[in-house]
């Protein structure tokens, strides 16, 4: 299966900064795979989001080394404030979820297709005649993923999307995210939720100062989940289960 | 009251290019009428614009606010301070071009504002959004023309809430100008730097909306025009037409 994204001894370095966020990643994301990008604040992980989906340096500006090749044709990017994500230009949730679609100017009748799957995949249609500013942050952030969605992106980046939400609307949202994969599309979550990564990765890197220290499919790179430190603080043999379904598994064994 | 005014007036209604048009024509028509007399009809004309719109004293009450500072300096300077012939009112000499000068600049700045007010008040950004999109008007032209139209408000908005989470911790507002004074600074910094920074994350989630693919967007609801406004707006063409060459044909009479 192709990659959507190839990353190659990338360094990227932001303008007048002394140092590089991202420092000889190496990486890929396929199709239909949840790649969870965890580390802690500063590690490099939002930058290495916007690496991914070609932002860096074009918009944001740094140097790039390496080599980066994106086959994604299109790459749709959902940031951790879901209220600066608004056009500002909708009246509605509707036409909000559908303004990503209709800027690659489909016929209307596609792009309304395209927003009312959106809006159901993400359980939201009963808000689509809502004011979008009117909205929780809960809400609005699932709007936000309908309209990237809305889009038919073949990779979808979330950098911390649950930063701002309570526990249930951070729940809610990272539980469509296997069906988002499944549907296909490349996943890559930025997080420092390791709890809530360990329930939807299907392959975890784990940066430290901007290198690659662990890449894998879990329990690799998810030692620090509240459910492994529990186990390993218990004497419990690696690998460590990182969420309570596999500490279940592993207790029944 | 600058912005938009939900309301179901004759120019909530029209295209939003109608409107403008109206706004525009009293823009125009400010600079090609050169007397007094000329110009408070076309005062009279913002107010009655103001009337259609349902918002008469609103429009005309910040209107003369905002105008009033205008209004005193255009004074002081050509009524006061300009040449003879002098008329003596009271303790005061005024001159009699000068005071006449001031009607006319006076006049133009009140009708302008006037026009804009309204304006701003009954066209709703995502109608205008539609119009100049339903127009292949390229997304950038329509993004700064609505930000600008918009960002009053949305400043207020967010100045509302700075302003109430400085309360609490403690910002007093009453007292001395000098107090008042300081009081901005709390103000302000947030405001601005907030601003510069959700700046940042909106351009990039646009970008990552196709809003910079440089594809026609679909319009998906464009407004209704019709064949009489059209011919309104051609109406209002014309006349501005004539009232320049008018202006051209008197001044070298």
């Amino acid at each position: 299966m192709t990659a959507l994204v190839t990353l190659e001894h990338v360094r990227f370095t932001y303008s007048g900064a002394s140092r590089p966020a991202l420092d000889g990643v190496s990486l890929t994301i396929a199709p239909g795979e949840v790649l969870a990008v965890a580390g802690a604040t500063g590690a490099g992980a939002s930058t290495l989001l916007l690496v991914a989906t070609g932002y860096a340096p074009r918009v944001v500006g740094g140097t790039l080394t390496g080599v980066r090749a994106i086959t994604a044709r299109r790459c749709g990017v959902v940031f951790s404030r879901p209220w600066t994500q608004l056009t500002g230009l909708c009246s509605t949730v509707r036409e909000e979820v559908a303004f990503g679609a209709a800027s690659y100017g489909l016929p209307p009748g596609e792009v309304a297709d395209a927003a009312a799957r959106a809006m159901a995949a993400l359980g939201i249609a009963r808000l689509a005649d809502r004011d979008p500013a009117r909205l929780s942050g809960g809400e609005l952030q699932r709007v936000v993923v309908a309209a990237t969605l809305a889009m038919g992106p073949d990779m979808l980046a979330l950098d911390d999307p649950a930063a701002e939400l309570d526990p249930e609307a951070a729940d809610a949202l990272y539980a469509v995210l296997p069906d988002i994969a499944g549907a296909g599309t490349g996943v890559l979550l930025a997080t420092p939720d390791l709890d809530r990564a360990a329930r939807v990765a299907t392959r975890v890197v784990r940066l430290e100062h901007g290198r690659v220290v662990a890449d894998g499919t879990p329990p690799r790179g998810l030692e620090e989940t509240t459910v492994a430190v529990i186990a390993r603080a218990a004497g419990c043999p690696a690998p460590y289960p990182t969420d309570v379904a596999a500490l279940r598994a592993r207790v029944a064994r | 009251m600058i912005g938009y005014v939900e309301g179901r007036s004759p120019l909530h209604r029209a295209h939003p290019y109608t409107t403008l048009a109206l706004a525009g024509a009293i823009l125009f028509g400010a600079f090609a009428l050169t007397r007094p007399a000329e110009v408070w009809l076309l005062v009279l004309a913002g107010a009655a614009l103001a009337a259609t719109g349902g918002l008469l004293r609103a429009s005309v009450r910040t209107a003369l606010v905002l105008s009033l500072p205008v209004w005193t300096l255009l004074f002081v300077v050509h009524g006061l301070l300009g040449g003879a012939p002098l008329v003596a009112v009271g303790p005061v000499s005024l001159s009699a071009p000068g005071v006449a000068r001031a009607l006319v600049l006076g006049g133009r700045v009140t009708a302008i504002v006037l026009g804009f007010l309204t304006a701003l008040a009954t066209i709703e950004p995502h109608r205008l959004v539609e119009a100049m999109t339903a127009r292949g008007v390229p997304f950038g032209r329509i993004f700064l023309l609505t930000s600008t139209l918009t960002v009053l408000p949305r400043m207020r908005e967010r100045a509302g809430h700075i302003l109430e989470a400085q309360q609490c911790r403690g910002l007093r507002l009453g007292g001395s100008p000098v107090a008042r004074l300081r009081a901005l600074g709390p103000l302000a910094f947030p405001l601005i730097l907030g601003a510069l920074a959700e700046v940042d994350e909106q351009v990039l989630a646009l970008d990552a909306r196709g809003a910079g693919t440089g594809a026609r967007r679909t319009a998906l609801n464009p407004p209704a025009d019709s064949t009489a406004q059209r011919a309104l707006r051609w109406l209002l063409l014309a006349l501005i037409v004539a009232a320049y060459a008018w202006k051209f044909w008197r001044m070298r009479g």
